[in-house]
Formats: C-alpha cells, sequence, structure tokens
C-alpha cells in the first residue's frame, strides 16, 4: 500500500479562472490524480429537463484544457463529472464535443473512459417490475413516497448520482483519465484512494472537505485546492499562497449546503463526523483525522423532472408612492379582472398568476419580516402559469395591461401607473418544470446502471 | 445583543431542493457559547421565524469544534428549488430572519 495518494481538487462550474501560478503550485505538489466537480442538481430541475448548461461554455473549455493537459504534462489521471449542472447525456455530450476540439487543436490522443450518469426509463420500470421498492430521499409531501412507473413515464429525463465503484472501475482500463455524467461529487474524489486501500471514512471527509476547492480556505478564492490522504489522517491546503486552511475554514465546510452537520447518508454507508478532530498541522495546513464511515445498504439517490405547465411573465416598475401603499389591493383587482375575461372560457382556472413584488416581500414571501414596504419604486413580475402557453401569455397580458390602467383611491396620475421597461411587455419563457422524482434505488452491484465505454478523442 | 452583533458568518443555502440550512459561525468560543447556552435558539422560535410548525423544524445542531451552529427546515409553503412558485433558487437569502433574534 501506497503512504499516501494526493489529490488536487478543482471544479468544472466556471467560477474558477484556473490562474497559471497558482494552478502550477497545486501541479508542484505531485498530485496522483487531477479531480473536478461539475455536476450538481442546486440550479433546478429546468437544466436536467433540457439542454441548458451552466457557467457557459467558455469556463467549461478553459477547465477542460487546464484539467486534460496538465494530466497529460504530469502522467497521472483525471477524473471529472461534467455536463454542467445536471449530468444529463445531452450537456455531457455537449462538453464531449469540446474534448475532441481540444484534442485535435493540440494534436494529443486521448483515451477518456465516459460514464454517462443518465438513466434509461426501461432499466427504471423494469427494477419496480422486479419489486424495487424506491422511497423518497426526503419525507416531504409534494413526493410521493415510492415511485411508481407512471412517476418515470412524466420525467423528461432521469440521472443518477453515481457513487465511486464505476470510477473505480474504468480506471483499470487503461485510460488518461475519467468523465462521468452525473455523479456524487466525493465519488471523483474517493476513487483513487480507495483502489489504493485507504480508509472510507477518511477518504469520504477529504472528499467532502475539498470538492468545493477554494470555499474551504481563507480568503476564499476560486483557485484549487490540495488534499494528501494517509493511513489515520488527511492534510488540506491552499494552492494560492495568500490563503490559509484554518482548523475552522475545514470543519465549517462539513456544513455546506447538507442538512446534518455530522451525519450523511452516501451510496453504501453514512459519514459521521460527530468524531472528526481538526488541527492547525502548519500555518496553512489543516491535519483531520477520526472520520467514520458506517456501512449501509448499498443505494444511489435517482433525479427527474417533469414538466408542469409554461410561463410568460411582464416585468414592470411603480414609482408612485400613491399606488405603492396600496399594492395588494391593486394587484387583487387585476386577479379579478383576469378572471371575469377568462370565467367564460376558463370555467376551471386552470392556470396560476403571480405577482413578485420586488421592494416588498419579493425575495422571502411569507417569512419577511418587514412588513410594511419602505421603498419609493417598487419592481414587480407579473407571472402567469399555465398547462397551454397561450394561456400564459393570455393571463400575463391582462394582468399587466390592468395594472397600466387601473383606477384605484387617491390616483393622481391618469394616463399610465406603471412604466415597462420591456417591449413587447409580457415575454414567454417557454416550459416550467418541477422535481418529481428525488428517491433512492438499492444497487447489489453498485456499477449496475452505469455503463462505461472507451472513447478516442483526438 | 443582536445575532448578527455576535456571529461572524451567517449564511444560508438550500440543502437539496425541499430543505433550507442556515449556519451561523463564530470567530471566538465566547460568543459561540453565549448563543449555545442561552436557550434562545429552538424549535419553536425557529418555527415561528419560518412559519412552520415545531415538528416540521428538521434539526438544530451545535457543532464545538467548528464553532457553528446549523439550522435545517422545510422550504416555505412546501415549494422546492426550481418549482413555478418558486422564490429564492438556492436559498440563499433565507438567513435575514434570523438577523435580529435577541441573544440575552
Amino acid at each position: 500500500m501506497k503512504e499516501e495518494v494526493c489529490v488536487l481538487s478543482t471544479a468544472m462550474m466556471g467560477d474558477s479562472l484556473f490562474e497559471e501560478n497558482t494552478w502550477r503550485e497545486g501541479l508542484n505538489q505531485n498530485p496522483d490524480v487531477i479531480v473536478a466537480q461539475g455536476t450538481s442538481s442546486d440550479s433546478g430541475p429546468a437544466y436536467l429537463a433540457t439542454d441548458a448548461l451552466y457557467g457557459g461554455s467558455l469556463a467549461i473549455k478553459r477547465g477542460l484544457r487546464k484539467i486534460i493537459l496538465s494530466a497529460k504534462e504530469k502522467g497521472i489521471p483525471f477524473i471529472m463529472s461534467t455536463g454542467a449542472p445536471s449530468g444529463g447525456n445531452q450537456q455531457l455530450e455537449k462538453v464531449l464535443g469540446w474534448v475532441d476540439e481540444l484534442a485535435k487543436e493540440t494534436d494529443i490522443k486521448l483515451r477518456i473512459a465516459v460514464i454517462p450518469g443518465e438513466l434509461d426509463k426501461e432499466y427504471l420500470k423494469e427494477k419496480l417490475r422486479k419489486g424495487s421498492r424506491m422511497r423518497r430521499v426526503v419525507d416531504v409531501e409534494r413526493l410521493p413516497e415510492y415511485l411508481s412507473e407512471k412517476d418515470i413515464d412524466e420525467s423528461e429525463h432521469i440521472v443518477a448520482q453515481m457513487g465511486p465503484e464505476p470510477i473505480m472501475a474504468a480506471l483499470d482500463l487503461g485510460v488518461d483519465g475519467v468523465i462521468t455524467g452525473r455523479a456524487l461529487d466525493i465519488a471523483l474524489h474517493m476513487a483513487v484512494p480507495l483502489k489504493e486501500g485507504f480508509d472510507k471514512g477518511l477518504a469520504a471527509h477529504m472528499g467532502k472537505t475539498i470538492e468545493c476547492s477554494s470555499l474551504v480556505t481563507v480568503p476564499e478564492t476560486t483557485d484549487a485546492v490540495v488534499a494528501i490522504l494517509k493511513k489515520d489522517h488527511f492534510l488540506v491546503m491552499p494552492t494560492n499562497p495568500k490563503s490559509r486552511c484554518t482548523t475552522i475554514s475545514v470543519a465549517a465546510h462539513a456544513f455546506y449546503e447538507r442538512p446534518d452537520p455530522t451525519l450523511e447518508l452516501n451510496p453504501g454507508g453514512a459519514l459521521d463526523l460527530s468524531g472528526a478532530k481538526y488541527e492547525q498541522y502548519d500555518d496553512r495546513t489543516v491535519k483531520v483525522s477520526g472520520s467514520r464511515w458506517i456501512p449501509k445498504p448499498y443505494t444511489v439517490k435517482v433525479e427527474g423532472a417533469k414538466k408542469v405547465g409554461f410561463r410568460t411573465i411582464c416585468v414592470l416598475g411603480i414609482r408612485d408612492e400613491r399606488m405603492i401603499r396600496q399594492i395588494d389591493w391593486c394587484t387583487e383587482q387585476a386577479r379579478k379582472h383576469v378572471e371575469a375575461h377568462l370565467l367564460p372560457l376558463e370555467p376551471t382556472k386552470d392556470y396560476e398568476l403571480l405577482f413578485r413584488m420586488y421592494g416588498k416581500n419579493g425575495v422571502l414571501g411569507e417569512v419577511e419580516p418587514v412588513k410594511e414596504t419602505r421603498s419609493h419604486e417598487l419592481g414587480v413580475i407579473v407571472e402567469a402559469i399555465a398547462p397551454r402557453e397561450e394561456l400564459a401569455e393570455n393571463v400575463c397580458e391582462l394582468a399587466g395591461r390592468k395594472l397600466l390602467h387601473m383606477d384605484y383611491p387617491g390616483r393622481i396620475a391618469t394616463a399610465g401607473n406603471i412604466a415597462h421597461p420591456y417591449s413587447p411587455t409580457a415575454n414567454n419563457l417557454g416550459p416550467v418544470y418541477t422535481w418529481n422524482i428525488w428517491h433512492l434505488l438499492d444497487l447489489e452491484d453498485p456499477c449496475e446502471p452505469f455503463a462505461t465505454e472507451v472513447r478516442q478523442f483526438g | 445583543m443582536k445575532l448578527y452583533e455576535l456571529a461572524t458568518v451567517l449564511r444560508s443555502k438550500s440543502a437539496g431542493p425541499f430543505l433550507n440550512t442556515m449556519d451561523i459561525f463564530f470567530d471566538r468560543d465566547e460568543p459561540y457559547k453565549r448563543v449555545r447556552d442561552s436557550g434562545v435558539l429552538t424549535k419553536e422560535l425557529i418555527a415561528k421565524l419560518y412559519k412552520i410548525r415545531p415538528e416540521d423544524v428538521r434539526g438544530i445542531y451545535f457543532v464545538d469544534q467548528a464553532r457553528g451552529i446549523k439550522i435545517t427546515v422545510p422550504k416555505p409553503s412546501n415549494v422546492a428549488s426550481g418549482d413555478p412558485q418558486c422564490r429564492d433558487l438556492y436559498g440563499a437569502s433565507f438567513y435575514i430572519p434570523l438577523l435580529d433574534v435577541d441573544i440575552p
């Protein structure tokens, strides 16, 4: 067994500038692998349902260039998840196209193991038919407790978050690196250490610590970070000479974007950080020990998004304080106006009309502690959602127009009430989606849904 | 004192599409312990601030080695990140109701 594994960790979500000097600092640590996470569900279901990419193509191309060429130069593998943010096949294929462009442009040959994270609907339905029970990850009423074939059919696309096992297997295929679709972030960081026989709890905690690269440093930058995993602890340090890792900055990262700071369910086990110990190793480096892995049955999280209608919005501004003081009354009149217009045509009222009022409670809604707006102007988004785009358009147009010409008590300006920044005033934003699958799939073989394909580039 | 006067970091974010989680960090032990031991951060208070029932508060955690407090709640009105009615995709503004909590 090796004495230690060194991981250079960055991200593929468009934040990192891959500044040459700090990136070199990382490479000078002689990492065994370069890892970059690039998938997430945080940006919402629309990214999974469509082929939209997050972070911009230029940023992703910059990341590919730095990571792949550096790994080639050092003779080490790279592991990245991409197709930001959803990790669906459409996004993954776009990125693989750019990998090919890069290989051709720089005249290199690349042999890469590609592991898509998208699931075939038939595969999942077959699982259900064979008696698999897929339970929701979080107990919330809006998700069905157990997944049905109907839910699968209603999803536009479905991905599963792979664990480290398919990546470990892919590293044995004599490849320059591994590119995955949707994956658990820490699966990417864990793969090489687990292959080398290092402790799973420490490997997982190391992954957690460096998955968002410099979020774990002070000051925060967009540079990569380095972790060195040993038998009974790991060290974490920044690549930017002006940054430090402190016991607090490292311990605090265990809080980031997760519901419980000391216990987290992962494929095949839970990471228990209740006994984790953080020590300042040197001025810029933190030593972590005591992380524990509690084995559990193997599950992967499955994510699906379904279409729920179409959206039309009208963005407008209100400057008259007389109207702002009575804005709730005004929007209520607009709502009644829409209902009166559409009742004969749409008796089922199969639409939703929202007024997002920035300057009042647009951000926090019912949780807003400030009850009386103190703003001299209000930004309002009139928003309609309906099963048909034409209906959404009509609801939005009627409501917006009513606000423009409405007579309200104390009105002094009788020619028009609102400022429209845009023409056309109402604009269709296309389909809207919701998460409809957020469930756990039991697997006997962690690699089963993730078919690896070795591809040549350049 | 108000919570924002004692904390160094007070932030919120989605923890998955259905939950918001608030993190509070301190630069010294004294303010951390003052808040932790005040007994103010209860499920009842969080429920009141976030317009939910006390039993719906998913957890209030005190982690001494990070001088950190974490509070996890469901997103308001059963609306998930990216839903048509969603107001805050990343849940990044939901720390606001905690700022002015009085700590004796």
